[in-house]
């Protein structure tokens, strides 16, 4: 066995490059999230984003994240005129602490209807939470590729 | 056996140890929870790409037979004679996505799927025959597109699962391990420092009671 004092103080490089390598997965889980999310703002909406020629958004590293128009017009078709004009997109799903579920992160009751449709079984939204399943998650993905996008959780990150 | 990291045995090293631990095993839990959710897609995705593959593969085989029946009716000559006219471009709207961390192409075809129009031939000298093929192969070019893009992001996943699993291993198996072992060994040797110390000034007791 190596005796450490002995040994130089200084980090090896590889040690280094590693923990480069820790502090950037760190960085990247969360690059994709859109850069404003505020209610204010009309571009992240369904309704303004269903009359754009390339839906998109961009997101925290600068990058565009693409809307799919067939998923957007699939989306409108669930909800009426006034909730497309509230219904923030792409929706965050939140990767908590427990790895058996996830957490879609609502305003309000609009999430809750869209969820609930899309899954056709009842959710509830609590503390401007909808919990679902690993199952369901996978299935709302399978509905919503584009509109979806996931967040670590702070409290995981911090 | 995890290796001991080449450090001064000091109470500051072994601060810097402790919070290295600490962000590795936060890390770690992130990473896996990537892992999780990057391994979901990829199995999702290889599932839609098998689909998308076999959807294909039926479009093209009623595209021929189609294709076969129209050149029946209306002769070879005839139907390229149509068919010239009928080059279109298409329009692709590529973009890209985020889906924990990896970016990934979408593509989408532009255009209402039942107002495509490709159909640029002389719909009163041709048959119902050929309306039919030009409406699988729409159906087909849609399939390609939707095809480009999953296999694209089923590549796309399977490097990034590759390399997210080599850094949690790295990360169980090596970092991490190696860290606990090496605090351990500085508590040890701090220990065994205090328990000299001790018997050092015991010693030096007993000498100053004797002299």
């Amino acid at each position: 066995m190596p005796n450490p004092l002995q040994d130089e103080a200084k980090q090896s490089p590889y040690e280094k490059i590693l923990q480069d390598c820790l502090r950037s997965e760190l960085r990247i889980v969360n690059t994709g999230l859109p850069q404003s999310q505020k209610r204010q703002s009309k571009e992240n909406k369904l309704f303004y984003l269903l009359n754009e020629k390339y839906p998109h958004v961009v997101c925290n590293d600068g990058s565009t994240h693409f809307f799919k128009k067939s998923e957007l017009e699939y989306l409108a078709s669930m909800i009426d005129i006034d909730e497309q004009k509230a219904l923030l997109l792409p929706m965050l799903i939140e990767l908590g602490a427990n790895q058996a579920e996830a957490a879609i992160i609502c305003e309000g009751k609009l999430e809750e209807k869209l969820i609930s449709k899309a899954l056709n079984m009842p959710v509830t939204c609590e503390e401007r939470r909808i919990r679902i399943y690993k199952p369901q998650l996978a299935l709302l993905r399978r509905k919503f590729k584009t509109t979806t996008v996931y967040v670590f959780s702070p409290k995981i990150v911090a | 056996m995890p290796e001991l990291i080449k450090v001064r045995p000091t109470k500051i090293e072994l601060v810097k140890l402790k919070r290295r631990l600490s962000l590795s095993q936060r890390v770690q839990k992130i990473i896996k929870d990537r892992l999780s959710i990057l391994t979901m897609e990829f199995l999702q995705t290889a599932r839609d790409t098998a689909e998308a593959k076999r959807n294909l593969l039926d479009e093209f085989s009623k595209l021929y037979k189609a294709l076969s029946v129209a050149a029946g009716y209306h002769g070879y000559i005839a139907l390229e004679k149509e068919l010239i006219a009928t080059e279109a471009d298409l329009k692709i709207t590529a973009g890209s996505r985020n889906i924990a961390g990896v970016r990934i192409p979408s593509f989408e075809l532009m255009g209402n799927p039942d107002k495509v129009g490709m159909k640029g031939y002389n719909l009163v000298d041709t048959s119902s025959w050929l309306d039919r093929a030009a409406q699988l192969s729409e159906e087909s070019l849609r399939a390609i597109v939707e095809l480009a893009e999953l296999q694209r992001n089923f590549e796309l996943l399977a490097m990034e699962i590759h390399r997210t699993k080599r850094i949690t291993n790295a990360l169980e198996y090596i970092v991490i391990p190696g860290l606990q072992v090496t605090i351990n060994y500085l508590n040890m040797k701090f220990e065994e420092r205090d328990r000299e110390e001790k018997v050092r000034l015991k010693r030096v007791k007993v000498l100053v009671a004797q002299g």
